[in-house]
């Protein structure tokens, strides 16, 4: 969460020597970062980067106390002001006003204090406020109001003002309860909102919500132009349950983000007084009733045993143990020392407002940051390499692919894995057969996507200025098992074209060779799935790898499981020697009956003769096709004799299985 | 024999004395032999001139005899004129423009893993991969996040749709790859030395000009005796001196995550304004004061180690784990300034890497 700091606000608690550069530089090195100066109502203002775990820091006094801290290390001179607020016992404290009851559930909430200040005259925010005010982006209203922010981004815990007469009209009772489902409020805004359940409200008797606890008023009870009287109230309600209600109704103000990270309780009363203090001095306020407080729900500070050696170990140097109690005391710890020496142990006791301190390494992180992170030297390890490799995993092989798919012109594609209804459904599987999200956020990122052709598609599709195109990805796809397993991750490689299909096949051939995978076949499906509306079975060694086909949209589409591609794949050829002998390269042109395929054609003129070692497809005209065939002998020089009879052969082959006729004679 | 088989047979004769003579005079000057043989005058048209004796049913096989002996002698003269090239008779214009193969492009998230991968690999980091849909426990639970954290609340994760398990929790996607570190505890067998890099697919439920519901994420795990925040440092040192080029400095400031501990925030200084804040008078509009916040790191929370059966008192050691979109569009020159053209699949943006 950011955080605003003016810097002459800031030196209300400050003194210091430092510039604004230099508070900005070491506060970020070693504190809550400090991102921009921006200049505000001719002042700098900080705004600064809190951490969530660091809501003690999310308000004035906070960024003062580590600035203190923290620019003395650095060697600027500086020193933290006292927080002068007027104690209780100063307050006259009356009960001429009767006080609420409270039926609190300490479960839900820690702490509670109030008090009643009664003849608030109104009057415009003071202009040294208002200039505050502008320079932390708040709102101005009038001081009755404005006082609430201020004192909360003063001294760090949210209170809101109560309305006292309409309160105790409602009946004069706050129950500390949690919200049943359906029931309705509305914000000091006047919005309308109707619980989900679960929710800590304060109701009345009579059960109505009269207020949002830690998150926002209502307008039942809030102040408003008529207000004479205010209750001034902070409370501790449970943090999860703060950022529960805050989310589900969207109502994120600066209180519900500060209460919803564990506010020390112990800064509601300091809070509360300093406002009281403002509510005097602004409004002519009269303190009407006693100051009461139920903090039953105080914890107990905890100490925290770690010994010097420790420290050093993270470092990776010593530091002196005079310092490292320094740098603890100076953050308001307790400090213990027991033992001497390297053995020394040091027992932390943290101040209240660091909840985020309750482990030893919590304790090195302090010592660290305030030693300074940048004074530290910087290198590399010198333990041992491990060697131990994941299996079934190759990146080396994943990345051959892509570049081997991208020289030979195929773009990759990253597309998102959550796809919409529609597209999971174009898929070979039912709706019912993808895991769903249970909390999208967009409808077209609803389901887990069992195949990427769809995807690619959907991308060649939006391109649609690119006539001829050729795209791939490689990524999961996400197949679910039994609702005790998590869904069987399996990468795919899945490539889809425009164009046309003996390229696409041929550039998916090139690629199995230059795996080093080289007794692929491709065999015709009898039957189709989807998408394609026409498929084959990319086959090595008897096992299927993968499907080529055409899509239903006419593109061509190919999907390969990425782990069979890994098993079959080699990284090196076997070497066939340089045969001394010379091939017979002849073409011969069949005429080819319609419904033959011209793969089982090319089969059979393989299985011809074992001369022959290679038979490629060179021409299409018509219904005549040219094929050009090798006949090679690696021992001797083949002659035309040879041949002669394995021409007569093949075309009696042809013949009797396709029943295709030779063009002219052998 | 008929007088018809006859006559195609001699042909068949004449057709392979052609051949052995070819053989015979194939050193000579290529452009002479292809005048002697394929010439209009040459040998083979003057076997054509035969074909007038073969028998009319005969002459398509004739034809296709002759047809293929031409192609044979082309093809000879051709592998020959290879092998002494013809001499450049005619200049070609250099001035011409090149004719283009059209080349497809790996994807820049694709070139910047490999390219972060490289650079791990080189100091002993052993790249890895874990389920993108994990468990609550991994994602969560074992980093030591409270069951009341943010992160695992339905605004920020996105849940799958399905049972929870008894003992791994809820089924989601992963928001980081944070959930290698156990599983890479785990696939050790709990045994340091750990040097793990590991890239993945990430989602969160958030949309706009800087996030995307699916991003990528590089994390490196380092656990082993006497690990400690130095050489978080170098390792970080090394790489931004490799990924952004000399000179681009490496610091860490405080920061907060339930996993680690101390925990820091990793920036890398400004290319734009070498580390400045400052282009002449001007702020520099590119950087926050000369750095980039790009990632997160610490010293690994001991209940993790704890989670991975790793002895805390033991073992120590870092984590650190960034979005490779950000760390990818810093550099110099590159100038993205909407990371969801990355997932676009727009060719117009993609072709330009």
């Amino acid at each position: 969460m950011n955080i605003l700091i003016p810097h002459t606000w800031l030196l209300e608690h400050l003194e210091t020597e430092a510039t604004p550069m230099e508070i900005q530089k070491y506060l970020s090195l070693s504190g809550p970062s400090i991102e921009r100066i921006y200049q505000t109502e001719g002042e700098s203002v900080y705004d600064i980067e809190v951490t969530t775990n660091r809501v003690d820091s999310m308000n004035m006094r906070g960024i003062a106390r580590e600035a203190a801290v923290i620019l003395n290390q650095a060697g600027i001179k500086t020193t933290l002001k006292p927080l002068r607020i007027n104690d209780q016992d100063s307050l006259q404290l009356t009960k001429a006003l009767p006080l609420p009851k409270i039926f609190n559930n300490s479960e839900f909430n820690k702490r509670t204090i109030f008090i009643v200040l009664k003849n608030i005259k109104r009057a415009a925010t003071p202009s040294w406020m208002a200039k505050r005010l502008v320079q932390t982006e708040m709102n101005i209203h009038d001081a009755a109001i404005d006082i609430t922010n201020y004192v909360t981004h003063d001294v760090g815990h949210p209170i809101h003002a109560f309305d006292y007469d309409k309160l105790m009209n409602t009946g004069g009772e706050i129950h500390i309860v949690e919200a049943k489902k359906g029931e309705k409020f509305a914000t000091l805004d006047g919005e309308e909102f109707e619980t989900v359940g679960g929710e800590i409200v304060f109701k009345n008797s009579e059960g109505q919500i009269i207020d949002l606890p830690s998150i926002k008023g209502t307008a039942n009870t809030s102040i408003d132009e008529s207000t004479q009287n205010v209750l001034l109230l902070a409370e501790s309600i449970r943090a999860d349950k703060v950022r529960f209600a805050s989310m589900t109704h969207a109502i994120r103000t600066t209180a519900a983000q500060l209460m919803e990270k564990n506010i020390d309780p112990h800064l509601a009363k300091t809070t509360i007084l300093k406002a009281v203090e403002l509510y005097q001095d602004l409004c002519g306020a009269e303190v009407g009733s006693d100051l009461y407080d139920d903090f039953s729900g105080e914890s107990q500070p905890i100490e925290i045993s770690i010994s010097i050696q420790k420290i050093n170990d993270y470092l990776g140097l010593e530091i002196d143990q005079q310092e490292i109690i320094k740098i603890l005391t100076d953050l308001e710890c307790e400090v213990e020392t027991q033992g001497k020496g390297g053995t020394a142990e040091l027992v932390v006791t943290p101040p209240t407002f660091r909840p985020d301190l309750t482990i030893s390494v919590d304790v090195v992180e302090e010592v660290a940051r305030i030693y300074g992170y940048h004074n530290l030297p910087s290198k590399l390890m010198d333990t041992p390499i491990p060697t131990t490799y994941p299996k079934n995993i190759d990146f080396n092989l994943e990345n051959k692919i892509k570049h081997f798919l991208a020289n030979i012109g195929w773009q990759e594609i990253y597309s998102y894995s959550l796809v919409s209804e529609k597209v999971a459904l174009e898929s070979n599987y039912k709706i019912m057969q993808h895991l769903k999200l249970q909390n999208p956020l967009t409808d077209d990122r609803v389901y887990l996507r069992r195949s990427l052709l769809p995807s690619l598609e959907e991308i060649i599709d939006t391109n649609s200025q690119q006539k001829k195109l050729s795209v791939f990805e490689i990524a999961n796809i996400y197949p679910p098992q039994n609702s005790d397993h998590l869904p069987d991750e399996k990468m795919v490689l899945s490539l889809v074209s425009t164009k046309e299909y003996r390229l696409v096949r041929g550039m998916l051939e090139s690629l199995l060779n230059q795996l080093f995978i080289t007794n692929h076949e491709i065999i015709d499906h009898k039957k189709t799935t989807k998408p394609f509306s026409q498929s084959a079975e990319i086959l090595v060694e008897k096992n299927i790898i993968g499907t080529i086909g055409v899509l239903e949209s006419g593109k061509i589409g190919v999907e390969i499981a990425f782990t069979k591609l890994l098993e079959m794949t080699n990284t090196h050829p076997t070497y066939q020697p340089i045969p001394k002998s010379m091939p017979i390269i002849e073409d011969l042109t069949f005429t080819l009956p319609k419904e033959i395929a011209v793969g089982e054609v090319i089969t059979t003129l393989k299985n011809t003769d074992k001369l022959i070692t290679a038979v490629e497809l060179k021409d299409i005209y018509k219904k005549n096709y040219t094929f050009t065939i090798n006949f090679h002998d690696l021992k001797r020089n083949l002659s035309a004799s040879d041949i002669e009879p394995i021409r007569k052969s093949i075309v009696k082959q042809i013949e009797k299985q396709h029943q295709a006729k030779l063009v002219g004679e052998v | 024999m008929t007088k018809d088989t006859k006559s195609l047979s001699q042909l068949k004769q004449a057709i392979d004395n052609l051949k052995q003579q070819f053989d015979a005079e194939a050193k000579d000057d290529v452009s002479s032999l292809q005048n002697k043989y394929l010439g209009k005058k040459g040998l083979t048209n003057d076997l054509m001139k035969g074909m007038k004796d073969v028998p009319k049913e005969m002459r398509p096989t004739a034809g296709q005899l002759l047809n293929e002996l031409k192609e044979n002698l082309q093809h000879q003269l051709e592998l020959l004129a290879e092998k002494k090239p013809l001499k450049n008779t005619h200049k070609i214009d250099l001035t011409m423009p090149g004719i283009k193969l059209k080349i497809g492009h790996t994807h820049p998230v694709s070139q910047a893993m490999e390219e972060i991968a490289h650079i791990f690999e080189r100091i002993g980091f052993t790249r890895v991969r874990y389920p993108e849909v994990d468990w609550d426990y991994y994602v969560f639970e074992s980093l030591n996040m409270p069951p009341s954290h943010p992160a695992r609340d339905e605004w920020e994760t996105f849940f799958v749709d399905t049972p929870q398990h008894d003992q791994m929790g809820k089924m989601v996607l992963t928001t980081h790859t944070s959930n290698g570190q156990v599983r890479e505890m785990e696939r050790l067998k709990s045994k340091p030395p750990i040097r793990m890099i590991n890239i993945a697919r990430c989602y969160r439920r958030q949309q706009d000009a800087t996030h995307t519901q699916m991003f990528h994420q590089f994390e490196g795990l380092v656990v082993d005796k006497g690990i400690n925040i130095q050489h978080l440092k170098g390792t970080l040192d090394h790489f931004a001196e490799q990924f952004y080029g000399p000179g681009t400095k490496s610091r860490i400031r405080p920061f907060h995550f339930q996993f680690t501990e101390p925990s820091f925030e990793v920036d890398f200084s400004c290319h734009i304004c070498h580390g400045t804040g400052k282009r002449g008078k001007e702020k520099c509009k590119f950087c926050k004061s000369g750095w980039h916040e790009v990632g997160g790191a610490g010293m690994v929370h001991p209940n993790v180690l704890k989670a991975g059966g790793i002895d805390p008192e033991e073992y120590t050691g870092f984590a650190f784990g960034w979005g490779i979109e950000r760390t990818y569009t810093l550099k110099e020159g590159l100038n993205i300034d909407d990371i969801r053209l990355i997932y676009s699949g727009d060719l117009r943006f993609l072709e330009q890497f």
